[in-house]
């Protein structure tokens, strides 16, 4: 007889499990309870809240107001200002477009530099998410890469901007360069967290048939994290776009130079054409990526 | 601990077992014994059912056969390893030597029907896949197994647009991709409907024994697993109560496997998820 019943087990310890009869009634004593306090509290509609909670609101209000004071925060002067500012828009009007095939010239290469900067950018920054997502890397890769991307998130571009130009010169080249790092430190951080969300299922399944670590990220992670890879390196080149134009004023190549000149200048009818043609295409780069985020998601 | 009469009324024929588990016994760090003396034979063309109440230890068994839990204690062979000593890269050979079939599917939803069961090709394919490409040999062993399943139909869509079921299929034909000597599925029917779950046992078994493999099947659906099963292996808290051929078994002769189980009983709960209740 292959059947053992609990009388029988040779332990003996089951042998007090009493009948299925038991078993089948349940045993509610035995049960975790609900503290009668708690449930009290959990069915009143409105509930006095934690203390928790009352304390935290005065700190962080104590917070705001002390970060208010020390940015000199100042309701007067915004008021004030809004007349300057109220002129230095009117002066912008009419823009003149006697340049314009300068500004065209000049936002084509910011936009090719946000491109290879985009490109070059999503490319290293994926192979340094894959040691800084926890669920690909080996301990000893993920803290050492998790550091460097925090060394390099917490420097500006425009650092970056200052470091290049001064290696590499002035030009598009250092501007690129410098989006490319700053990019690590901040899409490469997105990308490893993309990763580590996916769901663990498929990727337990390629383990279980025997494949390779890579495989493993090639079939089970990849694929997955796949719509949000992509949806994160349009972000990315829409804020490059943006960026180009900032690093431009360090002389980083781009519209940017163009835009201070302007400035510098009072070309106020040029800075504002300068200006227009930015928003069109900053506008026309996010509908695009709109839409091509519809499609993959 | 349990004791050999357990295990001599098992073998339904006389060929060697492809996996032999004695005296197992798996624990989590510090936490108590989840799997506390098992011992466990499979043998080539039977389709045993694995019993036992949310947290008695049918999911760490399962792991325990191909690496995926730890083992503290006794000897595990399955496929001809040794997972007690195994040597450095053989955990891959042993995992491509077993087919595993889950109970969420586990399918890569974006992926193709047919690219996911090419991925249980994986352990063989040549760098070549580095870029994606299966061989043609592959992928036509893959189709006839889509055949097999009975939805070659869908081998171009997405994973994720077909039902449970057709899913749980396309699992099953991955499984049996990687040319598996045994298969192992955790609970393969908890999230399909009854019709479906019979469909896909009755696969399972058809595979068992057209293809003279063992097939070990955990189940929380007794009726189930008395349909269904050769053989029906039965755990409760860990220990191995009940090993024996089906047709000498009915509900009451294992109601043992649920008396003292924390005062609930989920054997006729046909659709329970039971992952976070376990091992209170």
């Amino acid at each position: 007889m292959a059947l053992l019943s609990p009388e029988t087990t040779p332990d003996g310890t089951t042998g007090t499990a009493g009948s299925p009869e038991t078993a089948r009634r349940g045993r509610p004593a035995e049960r975790p309870q609900l503290d009668p306090r708690e449930r009290e509290r959990l069915e009143r509609a409105f509930s006095v809240p934690r203390a928790r909670f009352l304390l935290g609101v005065p700190v962080a209000a104590i917070l705001l107001v002390w970060s208010f004071v020390g940015a000199e925060f100042d309701f007067a002067k915004l008021g004030e200002g809004a007349a300057n500012m109220g002129e230095f828009l009117s002066r912008m009007f009419p823009p003149t477009w006697d340049k314009l095939d300068v500004i065209v010239e000049l936002l084509v290469e910011t936009l090719q530099m946000a491109i290879v900067g985009t490109v070059l950018g999503a490319v290293l920054s994926l192979i340094v998410a894959f040691g800084a997502a926890s669920n690909i890397a080996p301990r000893w890769l993920y803290y050492p890469t998790r550091w460097v991307m925090n060394v390099i998130r917490s420097l500006p571009d425009l650092v970056f901007a200052l470091m290049f130009v001064s290696a590499v010169g002035l030009g598009p080249f250092a501007g690129i360069l410098a989006m490319t790092v700053g990019s690590i430190g901040s899409i490469g951080k997105v990308f490893a967290e993309a990763m580590e969300a996916v769901d663990d299922g498929p990727v337990t399944a390629m383990q279980a048939v025997g494949s390779s670590r890579r495989q493993v990220v090639q079939y089970g992670v990849l694929p997955q994290a796949g719509p949000m890879l992509v949806s994160d390196t349009l972000l990315l080149f829409e804020g490059n776009v943006r960026g180009a134009t900032i690093l431009g004023m360090v002389g980083a190549g781009g519209i940017g130079l163009e835009l201070t000149t302007a400035m510098k200048m009072y070309d106020y009818g040029h800075l504002s054409a300068i200006v227009i043609c930015i928003i069109v295409l900053v506008t026309v780069i996010d509908q695009a990526s709109a839409v091509i985020r519809r499609k993959i998601t | 601990m349990t004791t050999a009469t357990t295990l001599s009324s098992a073998p339904p024929s006389t060929t060697l077992p492809l996996a032999t588990v004695r005296g197992l016994r798996v624990a989590y760090g510090d936490r108590p014994l989840v799997l506390d003396g098992v011992d466990l034979d499979l043998f080539p063309g039977e389709l045993v059912a694995l019993l036992g109440a949310s947290g008695s230890g049918k999911s760490t068994l399962m792991k325990a056969l191909t690496g995926f839990a730890p083992v503290n204690e006794g000897s595990v062979r399955v496929a001809g390893y040794d997972l007690t000593n195994l040597r450095h890269g053989q955990l891959r050979g042993l995992r491509a030597s077993v087919g595993q079939v889950f109970q969420q599917f586990n399918l890569v939803g974006r992926l193709s029907v047919l690219t996911n069961v090419l991925t249980g090709a994986l352990h063989d394919a040549g760098p070549v896949n580095l870029v994606g490409g299966f061989s043609a040999a592959h992928r036509r062993r893959a189709l006839e197994l889509l055949d097999r399943v009975g939805i070659a139909h869908k081998a171009n869509e997405q994973a994720r647009s077909l039902s449970g079921g057709q899913q749980q299929r396309v699992a099953i034909a991955r499984a049996l991709m990687q040319q598996p000597r045994i298969v192992l599925a955790d609970e393969p029917v908890a999230s399909l409907d009854p019709k479906m779950s019979h469909a896909v046992l009755d696969l399972l078994h058809d595979i068992a024994r057209q293809d003279g493999i063992p097939v070990l099947v955990s189940l929380h659906v007794l009726p189930l697993a008395l349909e269904h099963s050769d053989r029906i292996v039965g755990l409760r808290h860990g220990e191995m109560l009940v090993s024996a051929p089906t047709r000498e078994l009915d509900a009451e002769k294992l109601d043992v496997l649920y008396a003292d189980v924390d005062g609930h009983d989920d054997r006729f709960d046909e659709e329970g998820d039971h992952r976070g209740a376990a091992l209170a």
